[in-house]
């Protein structure tokens, strides 16, 4: 039910969601603390895993994870891995119980009969049972952030944002997991220095170097490996197991039998935290059963190569910081496969400290992220937050190379601009192909989208001067702008992304999936009118008493008579494209004024600065002093 | 946007860059997109391209070869590749030779002579800087030196960023 009783006089309470893996969290921020909210398994954790009922019912949770052997196809786990990848991508084709829409799709599909979810649907369940438990505790949900690994791409952010719609959520932001972490510790422990963090979940691998400095989070650098974790750890494990079963060749392993392995091999990873050995009852062919004993040197040993995966992006997030893993001042470990003894002895060993894991690695996120919405809500400024861009942009060249442009651990938001000319007498139109990764050749990254530019003036060819503007906002999502510059007339640009859905078939879900279809949808339409608008309302209200000072001639005016009919639009209209106008009429008359007010702004934060700018100099050179005394550098 | 100017400091070539580093923070603190969640749709666009251009400032004042550009820029002069004179057969020579180095090290996969070649090329880097550096602070700066330690540079640069890519497969 997207649809819920709307109490407006109850105060929005904004929410954080660690959309993860394995398990997923919700909570939010109740008395200044991070507290994690109760899903509708009795407990914080829900087991990321949807179940599609052969007759059509939906569950989510423990009770779906429930069918993972009797119906292992339509009971569908680990569905992040799948995020923003087309049909056919390497990860379809790793040990698993699925099956999926074959083809040259650009989303991954399960094949369930009838029924063909994409992975942005399958995650919109999960976040819909999040939701409805928020409600349930909170009556009036707000705002949601929403957690992602550093390392997902723009494909896998987009995907993550549209389940999050899909849903029902008002997604405020796609936080960083790392970051989202570092902040639940940095407020926690009120610390200053230099941070790693060693984020290892169910699916994906991230790690951050972040500086941290009076509410300050500044992310140094980030690298990772969005398909890595500890489902992979549960296959070096089920494979042996597989073997041992009899089930070698490929037709043996039907979904079932992968599913009991997949399923042995987990309950043995985690008993192996505490013992050092397990035995594991499991069928063999042909009838009967086998001990399965297993050690944890053994255990140790097959996840070697894993954990060395990780440690070369470790190794390569602190070159690219500019540090050595001395200069760290602690490491923080992230994401449940962080319980596994052996990664933390690697984690010591690769950064030559004992890790900290005093927050429970599995909330940290969620309390990391319902901060921050707590922080977006109040429009709170004890804390920034200055993230980076975790892989190269780049444009494919003539030749099939790769043009960088805004190059990895850029800070966000971030811009580049590049200007192409036409190659042809009287060329119209320009593809451009926009790609993320570090190799050098373009086939060797990863496809983001093609950019078609259009209504480029007829000129001779090399006269048409085209300035394309790529920004990457906050939450490391790419826009592109392009414009002629001889004319200085901006140029149509059509997207067509390599992977995920577009924006008109997001939005036909979003009706499928109401009950009443369109007139549901309008009626959720209006209410985010209603909530855009009363949030447009209250800025405004906040700007006028501050800084009525910066209003010219009869500006005051206009903007009060927008106001108004913004205001009674917002109380009273029946719909939405009737409120929508009046906050964008107010948006308009409040543009130059908003100007201004940034403009001083900027001013107060130059000359703000400028009397303790000597002092401060002076403490930071001391403080590098101290630091490089105590780590006996140099 | 002269990056100067979007930072609020004073066009030289040799800055404190732990100040640069506290202006840009003060001023992400004023124009970080988070500041301005709260805001209607236009106001969010223009804090966000603000934020942009500084985040662009810092990133350009902070690299030395666009510091000097940026700084020649204000003089009216277009910099750039191809705006540069030619390098010297001496260093066109050294960079050959070090190419091929790099080369070899790819077949062999040589980790130790990897880490020494980058090292002795950042070392020449360094010193060029320095170098530049220098030219800036003479009274009146022999802009065709700029340029060619400009030059210079950027075939460094070039270098330790293929040097890095592999790297980054081998460590």
């Amino acid at each position: 039910m997207l649809l819920d009783i709307f109490d407006p006089k109850a105060p929005p309470q904004p929410i954080g969601i660690d959309l993860g893996t394995t398990n997923s969290i919700v909570a939010h921020v109740r008395d200044g603390r991070a507290v994690p909210l109760t899903t509708c398994d009795g407990t914080p954790l829900l087991p990321s895993v949807v179940h599609y009922g052969i007759e059509g019912s939906v569950v989510v949770g423990r009770s779906a994870a429930a069918y993972a052997t009797r119906e292992p196809e339509r009971t569908i786990a680990s569905v992040k891995r799948f995020m923003g990848r087309a049909a056919g991508d390497a990860e379809t084709t790793r040990l698993g119980a699925y099956k999926f829409v074959p083809g040259e799709g650009s989303v991954v599909r399960f094949d369930l009969g009838k029924l063909k979810p994409s992975a942005v649907e399958v995650s919109a369940e999960i976040l819909k049972s999040l939701r409805q438990s928020a409600v349930d505790q909170l009556t009036h949900v707000g705002g949601a952030v929403i957690t992602v690994p550093a390392y997902f791409d723009d494909a896998q952010r987009q995907a993550t944002r549209d389940a999050g719609r899909l849903a029902g959520l008002e997604v405020l932001r796609l936080l960083n997991e790392p970051t989202a972490a570092a902040l639940a510790y940095g407020l926690d422990k009120r610390q200053n220095g230099l941070f790693a963090v060693y984020d290892l979940g169910g699916g994906t691998f991230d790690v951050t170097i972040l500086l941290l400095e009076d509410g300050v989070f500044q992310v140094k650098s980030t690298g990772g490996d969005s398909a890595l974790g500890g489902d992979d750890m549960d296959r070096e494990v089920a494979e042996r197991m597989l073997t041992a079963m009899g089930a070698v060749e490929p037709h043996l392993r039907t979904p079932e039998v992968v599913s009991i392995a997949l399923q042995a091999a987990r309950q043995a990873k985690h008993a192996l935290t505490e013992a050092t050995e397990v035995s594991i009852e499991l069928p063999k062919k042909g009838g009967g059963e086998l001990n399965f004993l297993l050690l944890r040197s053994d255990f140790d040993a097959w996840v070697q190569p894993l954990l060395e995966r990780s440690g070369r992006s470790c190794r390569r997030a602190l070159r690219d910081a500019g540090i050595t893993a001395s200069a760290l001042d602690g490491v923080i470990l992230v994401g449940g496969s962080t319980r596994v003894p052996r990664v933390r002895a690697y984690v010591q060993e690769l950064f030559g400290k004992p890790p900290l894991a005093d927050i429970d690695p599995d909330l940290v996120v969620a309390y990391g992220a319902a901060i921050q919405a707590d922080l977006l809500a109040r429009s709170s400024d004890e804390v920034l937050l200055l993230d980076v861009l975790p892989l190269s942009l780049g444009i494919e060249t003539m030749g099939g190379g790769v043009d960088k442009i805004l190059p990895r651990n850029t800070t966000i938001p971030a811009g580049a601009k590049a200007t192409f000319t036409t190659y042809a007498d009287n060329q119209t139109g320009f593809d451009l192909h926009v790609v993320q990764g570090e190799r050098e050749i373009a086939s060797d990254c990863r496809s983001l989208a093609r950019f078609k530019l259009g209504g480029i003036p007829p000129l001779p060819a090399g006269f048409a001067r085209l300035e394309v503007s790529f920004n990457v906002d906050e939450n490391n999502l790419l826009s592109v702008k392009a414009v002629e510059l001889t004319t200085g007339i901006s140029q149509n640009v059509e997207v067509k992304p390599s992977y995920g859905l577009s924006d008109e078939e997001v939005e036909q879900m979003l009706i499928d999936a109401l009950d009443h279809g369109e007139s549901d949808f309008e009626l959720r339409r209006l209410r985010d009118a209603q909530v855009e608008a009363t949030r447009i309302l209250l800025a405004t209200d906040k700007a006028l008493a501050t800084d009525a000072d910066l209003l010219e001639n009869d500006e005051r005016s206009r903007i009060e008579r927008a106001l108004s009919t913004a205001r009674s639009a917002a109380s009273s209209a029946s719909k939405a494209a009737s409120i929508e106008s009046a906050v964008s009429a107010l948006d308009e008359a409040t543009h130059d004024w908003a100007g201004r007010r940034m403009n001083r702004a900027i001013q107060a934060a130059i000359a703000g600065k400028n009397l303790g700018a000597i002092e401060q100099s002076v403490a930071h050179a001391a403080g590098v002093e101290a630091h490089l005394a105590k780590h006996g550098e140099r | 946007m002269d990056p100067f100017e979007a930072l609020g400091v004073e066009p030289v070539f040799g800055l404190d860059l732990g100040l640069l580093e506290q202006r840009h923070r003060d001023l992400s603190r004023a124009l970080h997109p988070d500041r301005h969640a709260a805001s209607g749709a236009a106001e969010r666009r223009m804090a966000l391209g603000r934020a942009i251009e500084v985040n662009e400032a810092f990133r350009a004042l902070k690299d030395p070869v666009r510091r000097a550009q940026a700084l020649l820029a204000r003089g009216g002069m277009e910099t750039g590749e191809g705006k540069e004179p030619p390098a010297s057969p001496a260093l066109l020579m050294t960079v050959m030779e070090r190419r091929e180095a790099l080369a070899e090290i790819r077949s062999s996969q040589d980790a130790v002579a990897l880490a020494r070649l980058i090292a002795e090329v950042r070392n020449e880097e360094t010193r060029v800087q320095a170098a530049l550096a220098q030219d800036f602070a003479a009274p009146s700066p022999n802009t065709a030196e700029i340029l060619k330690t400009i030059g210079e540079l950027r075939y460094y640069r070039r270098f330790l960023e293929e040097a890095q890519t592999i790297a980054d497969e081998l460590f």
